[in-house]
C-alpha cells in the first residue's frame, strides 16, 4: 500500500526524515519496500511565460515560441495546438531528465530549441495528452513546479501483513506510528448537520443475507453538486496511487484511503423502488459493472440490489446502472461490512481485484463502517453541498461486544526475558487504544478496540508490547564472544588430520624432558631452548625439565619401535614445548614434530618402493604451511645443529622461522642408537597461529580464454637454486605467466660437470585475450635471453 | 550385344574375385586394400566405368547400370564385414583387457590419530554441539589459579610435593584443568559455558596413574543453572560418549570448590552392570567429579554468587579413552608402539 507523508501529518506529529520514518514502520512490523520522491520530476520543470509564438518556417503543426522563464528568453519549439502568447507554462529547460529522456539542445527542422513545453501527462501529473498544460496566471515565474503545486510529498510502498487490516490506512498507519513513537494522535473532526427529514422517509433497507453481511448503514444526501474535486483532495488521491473522478466518488476513496474502509455511492435516482436490497445473485443475473465489463453472477455471490437488479457486487465493484455522474442530485451513501472468505470466493470467481475487495478480503471491523460514512457524509457536505438525511438506515443484528484480554506481566517476562514495567505495559496498550479494565494479583485487563480484532489472545499483546518496546531493543544475554580461539583449536585439528592422510602415527609423550637431550643434538648454549623450565621435584633426571623441543621424544619412541622390528616409521607429536620467558611466566608454544625413516609407503607391488628423502619431507611440510596459508615463505638453508647441512632447510615467513626440516645428522643419529636414514621436521605452530590467521577462499574469475602449455629446457651451473630461476621466469611477464612447474632434473651423461639440465611446463593465460603463437614465442624469446644472461644457461 | 555379354563376363568375374577377397581379408587393414583395390580410383570396377564413353550410345545405360550394381553390392559386402571384424577385435580387446581384481589397490591415509586424541576431539565436539565453548590455559600454572582460586586451604595434603610437581616456590604444574575456570571467570562475565581439554600433572607413576593426564573441565554460570542441569548434561554426554543405554549415578563426595558435590559413575560399559574385571564387580565405573560452584569461588572472582549460580565438572579423557577403547593398562598410552597406535584407525 502507498503511503503518503504528508498525509500522515494530518493525525500526527512526524517531524522526522523519510529514512527515519521509514525505519521506525519497518521496525515496527510495517515494512517499507521502497520510498517514492514525486517532486523530483517536477523539482525540474520551471514555470516560464510564452512571450510570442510563429509558425515554424518548415514544418506545419509546429511554432517556433520565445519563451521567459523569469531569467532570460529562450526559443523552444512547441507542437501542442494549444499554445498560446501569453500562456504560463510548464518548461522542461535542457539538460532535465523527463522519463529517462533527457532534454537536449536540438534544431528541429532548423530551428533551435532549447527545452520542452510540458503536457500534464508527460508530467505525470494527470493522462491530459491534449496539448500542453496552462498554468493559472498568477503562477510565479521561474519557480519549479514542485514547489508551485506543493508537491513535496513523499511516498512509502509498505507491505501491509495480512493479520492487520486496521493497517490499510493512513489513519491506521498514523495510529501505529503515533504509538511506536509515543507521539500523540488525533482522529478528523466530524460534523453532520441533518435535516429534518428523516433518511427512512425516502429510502428502505432489507438484508436478506446477515451472516454475509453483518452490517449495511446508508445514508441519503440530496441536492448534492457532483463536480471536480478540489485540487488537495486530488492531489491526496494521486499521491496513494488513486486517480481523480468526480467529488464524491473521490470523497468515498477518500475515506477508504483514510480509514481503510471501502465505501460506495449511489445515484438514488437510479436505485429503483427506493429500497435497498442486500441478497444473494440469481444464478446467471447479469451485472454491468464500472470496470465496463458485464458480469453473469452466481448465486454465492452477494449483492446489492434494488427492487429490480443488482446495483452492485457487494463489497467488490460499483454497477454502471447506478454510479454517480453529473446529473446525479441524490445520493445514497454505502457503508457496510462483508464476510471477507465471500468476498474472496466473488473476487476470484469472477477475477475482479478492486482496492475495495483488497480490504474486504482482509476482515474489516464492522465498528468502522460507521464512522467511515459519518466522515464521507460531512466531506460530501463540505465540497459537495447538500442536505443530509436524518439518521441512517443500519442493519446490524449482531451488534458490537468488545472483547477483553487479560494480560500477566509475569508471562511479558517470561517470553520477552527483559523487565518491562506494569506502567510502561500499560502504557503501551493504552497508546494502542487498548483500554486498561482492572487489574489484580498478577494480571491486567484491557478492552480490544473493534479495528484490532487480531488481538485475542495474551500472546498476542505481548507481541505488541515487544513491538513497541523495540526487538532490537533487548539487552543480549550471549555468551561472550571471545573465549575460544575456534581458528587455533581447528587449525591444530586440521594439521592433525594432513599428517594422518599422509601415513604418519600420532604420538603423545609426557611433557616433561631431559636436559642431556640439548647436548646430544648440540643445541648451542645461547639458544632459547637451553633456557628450560626445571622441576624442584623430578622423577629423575631424564624427566627434570619440561621439553623445550619434541625431536628427542621423537627419537627415543623411533628406537623403541626399531627395536620391536618396525622398519618404516612416520611418527608425529603435536605438543607443547616450554622455555622461560623474558618475564617470570613460562612461555608455551605448539609445535609439531615429525620423524620419518624407511620407505614413503607400505610396500606395494605396483611401481619402485622409494625410501623417504628431503623432498618427501618437504612436501608434507608445504602441505601444511599452504592449509596455513603462509604462500610466500622462503626457504633457506638450516641453521639447526642436528641435521645433515647438505640437506636441511628453514622455512621463514615474514623473516621469522617457522618450520625446519632435513635429514638427521648420522653422527647425531647414532648417539641415539639409530643408524639409519632418519628425517625429521618442525613446525612452530603457535608462532605461525599467533601472527597470521588463514583468509577466506575469496572466488576470482575463472579465465575465459584457453591457456597455452610451452616446455622448455636447459642447461645451467648448479650454483644457481631453482626458487631464483623460476622467480626470474615468471618475473618476465606475471600478468600472462601463470605458471612455471619443473617437470624434470638430470645431471649425468651428456652435461658438463658442475650442471644440470632443467625442464619446466610454462603456463600461459590472459583474462582479456586469447594469446598468440607470435605474442608467446616473443616472451619466450624474452625468457631465454634473460637466462642466458642472468644464469649462463644452454639451451637444449 | 556381344560387347555387353564381353562385358558381364568380365564384370562377373571381377565381382566373382572381388567376394573371395572380401571374405579372405582377416583384419580391418586386408579389408581396406580389398576396399582400394576394387572401389578405389585405380580399381578394376573403375576402369570399366571409364570404358562407357567407347560404348555404342544405346548400350550405355544397360552397361552402366551392370557396372554401377556390381560397385554398389561390393561396397556392401565390404561394410558388412568391416562390421563383423570390429566385432571380432573388440571381443579379443575384451578378453585381453582382463585383470585380476583381487589384487590390492593403491591405499593412502594408513595414519591414525592417538586414542586419546580420539576421544579428546569427540568429547569437544559433544560438548561444542551442546553450546560449550572451549578455553585453554597454561600447563604451567600458580598456586593461586591451582589451589587458591579453588578454594584449597593452604594446608591442603594435595599442594605437597609428594604430590604436585613445583617449579618455584609459587609456580607448579596444574593437577587439574579447573585452573582455566578461574582464568576465564577473571576475563570474562558471564553467562559461560566453557569445557577446558588439556594436560595436567601429579606426581605419582604406577600402573593406573600417569604422572601426566589429560582431563576436561566444565563451567556453566548464569542465572538460574541449577544441578538438575549439571546431572542432565552429564547424563547427555554419557549417552552420546559411551551409547544410549549407559546410565548415570551422583555419589556426595568433596571437592573444595564446588558445593554440593558429587561423583559421577556409568553403568559398566563392558558387562552393563552385571559385574565383571573392567568394574571389579561392581557393575558401575568411575568417571569424574561434579558439583554446583563454591559461593567462595564466585566470591573471590568477584562474580556475585547470590545473583549467578553455577556448575561445574572434571572427566579424565585418557579414563574416558581406556573405558571406550577397552584399554587395559595406561601405560600402553604413553609407550606409542606403533603396533599398538595402528589399532586406532
Amino acid at each position: 500500500m502507498k503511503v503518503s507523508y504528508q498525509w500522515l501529518q494530518n493525525y500526527t506529529d512526524i517531524r522526522c526524515s523519510a529514512q527515519e520514518l521509514a525505519d521506525i514502520m519497518t521496525f515496527g512490523g510495517i515494512e517499507v519496500e521502497a520510498v517514492h520522491y514525486p517532486g523530483k520530476l517536477l523539482k525540474q520543470i520551471i514555470i516560464a511565460r510564452i512571450i510570442s509564438k510563429e509558425n515554424h518556417p518548415d514544418a506545419d503543426k509546429l511554432s517556433v515560441c520565445q519563451v521567459d522563464d523569469g531569467q532570460e528568453i529562450k526559443q523552444v519549439v512547441c507542437g501542442a495546438p494549444n499554445c498560446a502568447v501569453g500562456q504560463k507554462i510548464a518548461l522542461a529547460p535542457v539538460g532535465c531528465k523527463l522519463n529517462e529522456i533527457e532534454i537536449k539542445k536540438v534544431k528541429i527542422r532548423g530551428e533551435l530549441s532549447l527545452g520542452m513545453i510540458c503536457s500534464e501527462k508527460e508530467l505525470g501529473i494527470s493522462d491530459n495528452h491534449e496539448g500542453i498544460m496552462v498554468l493559472p496566471e498568477d503562477a510565479p515565474l521561474g519557480v519549479d513546479l514542485a514547489t508551485y503545486l506543493e508537491l513535496q510529498d513523499i511516498i512509502f510502498d509498505t507491505e501491509i501483513t495480512p493479520n492487520r487490516p486496521d493497517l490499510l490506512g493512513m489513519i491506521g498507519i498514523a495510529r501505529d506510528l503515533a504509538a511506536l513513537r509515543g507521539k500523540k494522535f488525533s482522529y478528523p473532526l466530524i460534523k453532520l448537520q441533518e435535516t429534518e427529514k428523516s433518511v427512512k422517509d425516502v429510502l428502505e433497507l432489507e438484508n436478506h443475507e446477515s451472516k454475509l453481511c453483518p452490517r449495511y448503514t446508508a445514508r441519503v444526501i440530496e441536492q448534492v453538486r457532483v463536480g471536480e474535486s478540489p485540487d488537495w483532495l486530488k492531489k491526496a488521491l494521486l499521491a496513494v496511487g488513486l486517480r481523480p473522478i468526480n467529488n464524491i466518488v473521490d470523497i468515498t476513496n477518500f475515506v477508504m484511503m483514510e480509514y481503510g474502509h471501502p465505501l460506495h455511492a449511489f445515484d438514488y435516482d437510479r436505485v429503483q423502488g427506493n429500497k435497498i436490497v442486500v441478497r444473494r445473485a440469481r444464478a446467471a443475473e447479469p451485472f454491468p459493472a464500472l470496470d465496463d465489463e458485464d458480469y453473469e453472477l452466481a448465486a454465492d455471490d452477494l449483492v446489492i440490489a434494488d427492487t429490480e437488479k443488482p446495483i452492485a457486487l457487494a463489497g467488490v465493484i460499483g454497477g454502471r446502472n447506478s454510479h454517480i455522474t453529473s446529473d446525479t442530485v441524490t445520493i445514497v451513501l454505502e457503508a457496510a461490512n462483508f464476510l471477507y472468505s465471500s468476498i474472496r470466493k466473488t473476487a476470484l470467481r469472477h477475477n475482479i481485484a478492486t482496492d475495495s475487495s483488497y480490504r474486504f478480503e482482509r476482515e474489516l471491523s464492522a465498528e468502522t463502517a460507521d464512522v467511515a460514512s459519518r466522515r464521507a457524509a460531512s466531506l460530501i457536505l463540505e465540497l459537495a453541498g447538500g442536505n443530509l438525511l436524518q439518521g441512517k438506515l443500519d442493519s446490524y443484528p449482531t451488534g458490537y461486544q468488545p472483547d477483553c484480554v487479560q494480560l500477566r506481566p509475569s508471562r511479558v517476562k517470561q517470553i520477552l526475558s527483559v523487565d518491562i514495567s506494569d506502567q510502561l505495559i500499560r502504557s503501551y496498550m493504552e497508546r494502542l487504544e487498548l483500554r486498561y479494565i482492572e487489574s489484580g494479583p498478577g494480571y491486567m485487563v484491557f478492552e480490544i478496540p473493534p479495528f484490532r480484532q487480531d488481538l485475542e489472545r495474551e500472546i498476542d499483546l505481548i507481541e505488541e508490547i515487544m513491538r513497541l518496546h523495540g526487538y532490537n531493543n533487548l539487552p543480549t544475554l550471549l555468551k561472550p564472544s571471545k573465549i575460544m580461539d575456534r581458528e587455533s583449536i581447528f587449525s591444530r585439528r586440521r594439521v592433525k588430520d594432513i599428517l594422518v592422510q599422509n601415513d604418519f602415527l600420532e604420538i603423545i609423550n609426557w611433557g616433561f624432558g631431559d636436559p642431556l637431550d640439548l647436548d646430544m643434538l648440540e643445541i648451542p648454549e645461547n639458544d632459547l631452548r637451553r633456557n628450560t623450565i626445571a622441576l624442584k621435584n623430578p622423577l629423575g633426571r631424564s624427566f627434570s625439565i619440561m621439553r623445550s623441543l619434541l625431536l628427542p621424544n621423537l627419537l627415543k619412541t623411533a628406537l623403541f619401535n626399531i627395536n620391536h622390528g618396525q622398519k618404516d616409521l612416520k611418527l608425529f607429536e603435536l605438543a607443547k614445548v616450554y622455555n622461560r620467558g623474558d618475564q617470570k611466566a613460562a612461555e608455551e608454544r605448539y609445535q609439531i614434530c615429525g620423524l620419518l625413516c624407511g620407505y614413503q609407503y607400505p610396500v606395494y607391488w605396483q611401481g619402485k618402493d622409494r625410501e623417504v628423502d628431503f623432498f618427501y619431507v618437504k612436501g608434507i611440510v608445504e602441505d601444511i604451511l599452504e592449509y596455513l596459508d603462509l604462500s610466500g615463505s622462503e626457504t633457506v638453508r638450516s641453521s639447526e645443529s642436528y641435521y645433515l647441512p647438505g640437506q636441511a632447510a628453514d622455512i621463514l615467513w615474514q623473516g621469522k622461522k617457522i618450520a625446519s626440516l632435513g635429514r638427521l645428522d648420522p653422527k647425531i643419529g647414532l648417539k641415539y642408537d639409530l643408524n639409519k636414514a632418519v628425517y625429521s621436521f618442525e613446525i612452530n605452530l603457535s608462532d605461525i597461529l599467533s601472527c597470521h590467521r588463514k583468509s577466506v577462499p575469496n572466488y576470482s574469475e575463472i579465465l575465459r580464454y584457453p591457456p597455452v602449455l610451452r616446455d622448455i629446457s636447459f642447461i645451467v651451473p648448479v650454483k644457481y637454486t631453482l626458487a631464483d630461476i623460476a622467480e626470474s621466469i615468471r618475473s618476465i611477464d606475471p600478468a600472462v605467466i601463470k605458471q612455471v612447474q619443473l617437470f624434470d632434473e638430470f645431471t649425468g651423461k651428456n652435461i658438463p660437470e658442475g650442471h644440470r639440465s632443467l625442464s619446466f611446463n610454462l603456463v600461459f593465460n590472459s583474462p582479456t585475450k586469447t594469446l598468440t603463437d607470435d605474442f608467446i614465442n616473443g616472451i619466450i624469446k624474452l625468457i631465454i635471453e634473460m637466462l642466458q644472461k642472468e644464469f649462463q644457461i644452454e639451451m637444449r | 550385344m556381344i560387347r555387353d555379354k564381353i562385358v558381364t563376363a568380365e564384370l562377373e568375374q571381377i565381382f566373382r574375385q572381388a567376394l573371395q577377397d572380401i571374405r579372405d581379408a582377416s583384419t580391418l587393414h586386408d579389408l581396406q586394400q580389398v576396399k582400394a583395390r576394387y572401389l578405389g580410383k585405380k580399381s578394376l570396377i573403375m576402369a570399366l566405368l571409364r570404358q562407357l564413353g567407347s560404348v555404342p550410345p544405346e548400350e550405355r545405360p544397360a552397361f552402366g547400370k551392370a557396372v554401377n550394381e556390381a560397385k554398389q553390392k561390393v561396397a556392401d559386402l565390404i561394410e558388412e564385414h568391416q562390421l563383423l571384424l570390429q566385432e571380432k577385435l573388440y571381443k579379443s580387446e575384451l578378453a585381453a583387457s582382463q585383470i585380476d581384481i583381487t589384487m590390492p589397490g593403491k591405499r593412502s591415509g594408513k595414519g591414525s590419530l592417538h586414542p586419546i586424541t580420539l576421544a579428546w576431539q569427540e568429547i569437544e565436539d559433544i560438548f561444542l554441539s551442546m553450546g560449550f565453548d572451549i578455553a585453554e590455559g597454561p600447563d604451567i600454572e600458580d598456586e593461586f589459579h591451582n589451589f587458591d582460586a579453588l578454594n584449597t586451604p593452604a594446608d591442603h595434603p594435595a599442594r605437597n610435593l609428594s604430590d604436585t610437581f613445583y617449579i618455584d616456590n609459587d609456580v607448579l604444574l596444574r593437577t587439574q584443568t579447573s585452573t582455566v575456570q578461574i582464568r576465564v571467570m577473571e576475563k570474562f562475565k558471564p553467562p559461560i559455558r566453557i569445557i577446558s581439554p588439556g594436560s595436567c600433572y601429579r606426581n605419582e607413576n604406577d600402573a593406573s596413574h600417569s604422572p601426566m593426564f589429560h582431563q576436561v573441565e566444565a563451567l556453566v554460570v548464569d542465572v538460574g543453572v541449577t544441578f538438575l542441569q549439571l546431572r542432565d548434561v552429564l547424563q547427555e554426554f554419557v549417552r552420546r560418549m559411551f551409547g544410549e543405554t549407559i546410565d548415570t549415578r551422583f555419589r556426595p563426595h568433596y571437592f573444595p570448590f564446588t558445593e554440593p558435590s558429587a561423583e559421577l559413575d556409568i553403568r559398566c560399559v563392558k558387562c552393563l552392570g552385571t559385574g565383571c574385571n573392567l568394574c571389579k564387580g561392581s557393575g558401575w565405573l568411575e568417571m569424574g567429579g561434579a558439583g554446583m560452584v563454591d559461593p567462595n569461588v564466585f566470591q573471590m572472582i568477584g562474580i556475585d554468587p547470590e545473583k549467578f549460580t553455577g556448575y561445574a565438572f572434571g572427566l579424565g579423557i585418557d579414563r574416558i579413552a581406556m573405558v571406550k577403547y577397552n584399554i587395559p593398562d595406561m601405560r600402553l598410552l604413553f609407550e606409542n608402539d606403533v603396533r599398538f597406535l595402528k589399532q586406532f584407525r
